[in-house]
């Protein structure tokens, strides 16, 4: 008996159907083994051919090259991808975890494209976020100093 | 001899440094600040002491605080290690007043030797070839013309005040030379409040090649050769290797400037380890550029070729013994390479990656050694530079070298944060690294190849996906295989 999920490997979709000795992705049937190593990493191999596989989240990481992998259970996806249509919206993250060292606009605040809004820093290195479209500053939700994550929304553009 | 050393650092070198003091048997004592608690030398030193919060300015800057710590615990030496006070005269002096070794030079050498335009004066003087040049200001487009028809285009403009690029102008051809003059005195005065610009013939694509001295407080000095150190990014060097691929095909050249190097650094009065460096242009000509008082980050691969271990020589040497080394015991012996890896995301503008290191995996077998300041579990401060750790490995041979450090960096993986480790693997692939065709501007036309679409990996990722994602239950309903449960399991006691 075999258990199917819907895959989504660096943005690509594919479907994955697979049981415990054999897994078909990309219409292609392979033979696999596997074996847990330490916490979080596995010794893969398909057919004779070996591989080490390293998960962290949603990133694997096979033989020192990275992949970001989401998998969805097609029985579970009906309804999914209708949440964040807000077209208008621009949602400006911090592009790796560090430090608020200056806001440079304000709630309210019309911005243009390119404008410096707000700048991060982390081991000696400012990233300064530009406003990807022109707008107004609708939501600020950091202030200098913050310590913030990769990722995190730092304020919204409309 | 000495008896218990205070390391005035942290990360990759505190743990180097306190590794050398075991093998010597001499007590170590790391500092440690707020973001430091639970690092590698802490765990590792024998004594450890808090000495402020995270920020470099309120803690491993701090001279009060170091000196405090030291007297606290009786040492009787500080090493600086490389960064923070390791160039500060003060730092020295401070150290002396309160009866505690600095591992290093005297401060009057540090202070000679400090700012570049003093340490050039210390070359000239010490006949040693510089850049050729003024160190008059140009204010006179006339005056300015003729200065650099002698030198020969292309030039290089400089603020006498500067640094960071500012007030810095290449200029290739005569009628450029007068608006560039006017741009860069505007620029420097903007900068620095000082107009004054200098000119400066320009190296074009030149090799960064480094040579390190060694000399007691007894007057005996040698050198140990060179590094090369041309692969750098921004400014940053990030390969490093001994012996440079000129050097083997040019010994004579390593003599040349290893006497150079040694001029300089008697007329500055110079004792412990320290580092000239040189340009060195197409037709292996060489110009002083710059001092450092210090270890140097990649003394390792000068470690590996000649089997010299510098910092136990930096304690014997502050310990007031004499160098027993002669010139003609320093032999250099295959090769090495060294790979600095940095908590960075190559893949995204080299953004800093700091963040908890969810897995490690660290490279072993033959020629390899790895200085390292972390492990699984360490959440890397982002107070700090990036560095993580310095991959260096041995080899007969150059070529094997390289073969080795690719197979090194394909046994390391770092989750959790990202690193620079993968990126390596494509500059030591690269024909002009394989070739020794190196110089300072190697990486600026370097552009990491795309990679090419793994269609196993891909699977293999997918798969591993799938399994581990499954909800712990569900894979044991619809399957009975062992390895199968046991990754489900496995996925269960991760999170």
């Amino acid at each position: 008996m075999s258990v199917r999920r819907e895959i989504f490997i660096d943005g690509r979709g594919a479907a994955l159907e697979f049981d415990e000795s054999r897994f078909t992705f990309d219409d292609v049937e392979r033979v696999y083994s596997i074996a847990p190593l330490t916490t979080g990493s596995f010794s893969v191999l398909i057919g004779e051919r070996s591989y080490e596989a390293v998960v962290n989240g949603r990133e694997i990481i096979v033989d020192g090259r990275s992949f970001n992998v989401d998998v969805f259970d097609p029985r579970e996806m009906r309804g999914r991808k209708s949440a964040d249509a807000d077209q208008g919206r621009a949602n400006i993250a911090a592009m790796m975890p560090g430090k608020v060292v200056r806001v440079l606009v304000a709630e309210g605040d019309e911005v243009e494209a390119g404008q410096g809004l707000i700048v991060v820093e982390a081991m000696k290195m400012q990233n300064e976020m530009k406003a990807p479209k022109a707008g107004r500053v609708i939501e600020m939700k950091s202030r200098e100093g913050a310590t913030v994550a990769a990722g995190e929304i730092l304020l919204v553009i409309e | 001899m000495l008896r218990k050393v205070l390391v005035a650092n942290r990360g990759e070198i505190a743990v180097r440094i306190v590794r050398a003091l075991r093998e010597a048997g001499i007590s170590s004592v790391a500092v440690y600040s707020d973001a430091d608690r639970a690092s590698l030398a802490v765990k590792m030193a024998d004594e450890a002491v808090h000495i402020g919060p995270a920020p470099s300015s309120e803690s491993y800057l701090r001279i009060d605080k170091i000196i405090d710590a030291a007297k606290r615990t009786g040492a009787d030496a500080v090493h600086p290690g490389y960064g923070f006070l390791s160039e500060n005269a003060e730092f020295a002096e401070a150290c002396a007043s309160a009866g505690i070794i600095f591992i290093g030079p005297p401060a009057s050498a540090i202070r000679m030797m400090g700012s570049k335009t003093s340490a050039r004066q210390v070359a000239i003087a010490a006949g040693a070839p510089v850049v050729p040049g003024t160190e008059e200001a140009l204010r006179d487009p006339d005056r300015a013309r003729e200065i650099a028809k002698k030198l020969g285009y292309p030039v290089l403009l400089k603020a006498a005040a500067g640094g960071g690029g500012k007030g810095m102008r290449r200029v290739d051809r005569e009628q450029d030379l007068e608006a560039a003059l006017r741009d860069a005195s505007s620029e420097a005065l903007r900068a620095f409040r000082n107009d004054e610009v200098y000119v400066e013939k320009l190296v074009v694509e030149p090799r960064h090649i480094e040579i390190q001295v060694l000399g007691d407080q007894h007057g005996h000095m040698i050198h140990l050769g060179e590094r090369e150190c041309s692969i750098q990014r921004r400014h940053q060097k990030v390969i490093e290797e001994c012996p440079s691929p000129v050097m083997l095909a040019h010994p004579e050249l390593r003599e040349k400037m290893g006497e150079a190097a040694l001029k300089v650094a008697r007329a500055a009065g110079y004792a412990n380890a320290g580092t000239m460096e040189f340009l060195v242009d197409r037709d292996r000509n060489f110009y002083f550029l710059e001092m450092n008082t210090r270890l140097q980050v990649e003394h390792p691969v000068t470690e590996l070729a000649t089997g010299i271990d510098l910092v136990q020589w930096q304690l014997r040497i502050a310990a007031g013994e004499k160098l027993t080394l002669q010139q003609s015991d320093i032999t250099w012996t295959g090769s090495a390479i060294e790979c600095r890896v940095y908590a960075e995301d190559p893949a995204n503008q080299f953004l800093p990656s700091p963040g908890k290191i969810t897995y490690l995996e660290q490279p072993s077998g033959p020629g390899i050694r790895l200085d390292s300041g972390v492990y699984q579990g360490w959440t890397v401060p982002l107070d700090y530079d990036p560095m993580l750790a310095k991959l260096a490995v041995w080899a007969p041979t150059r070529e094997l070298a390289i073969e080795r450090s690719r197979r090194a960096l394909r046994e390391y993986i770092v989750a959790g944060i990202r690193t620079n480790v993968a990126w390596f693997d494509q500059i030591l692939d690269h024909l002009d690294f394989r070739s020794g065709a190196l110089s300072t501007a190697f990486l600026d036309r370097f552009e990491a190849k795309p990679r090419e679409s793994d269609p196993e990996a891909e699977a293999v990722a997918a798969l591993v996906a799938a399994i581990t994602s499954a909800k712990p239950e569900r894979p044991q309903e619809v399957c009975k295989s062992s390895a199968w449960r046991d990754a489900g399991r496995a996925e269960m006691m991760r999170s």
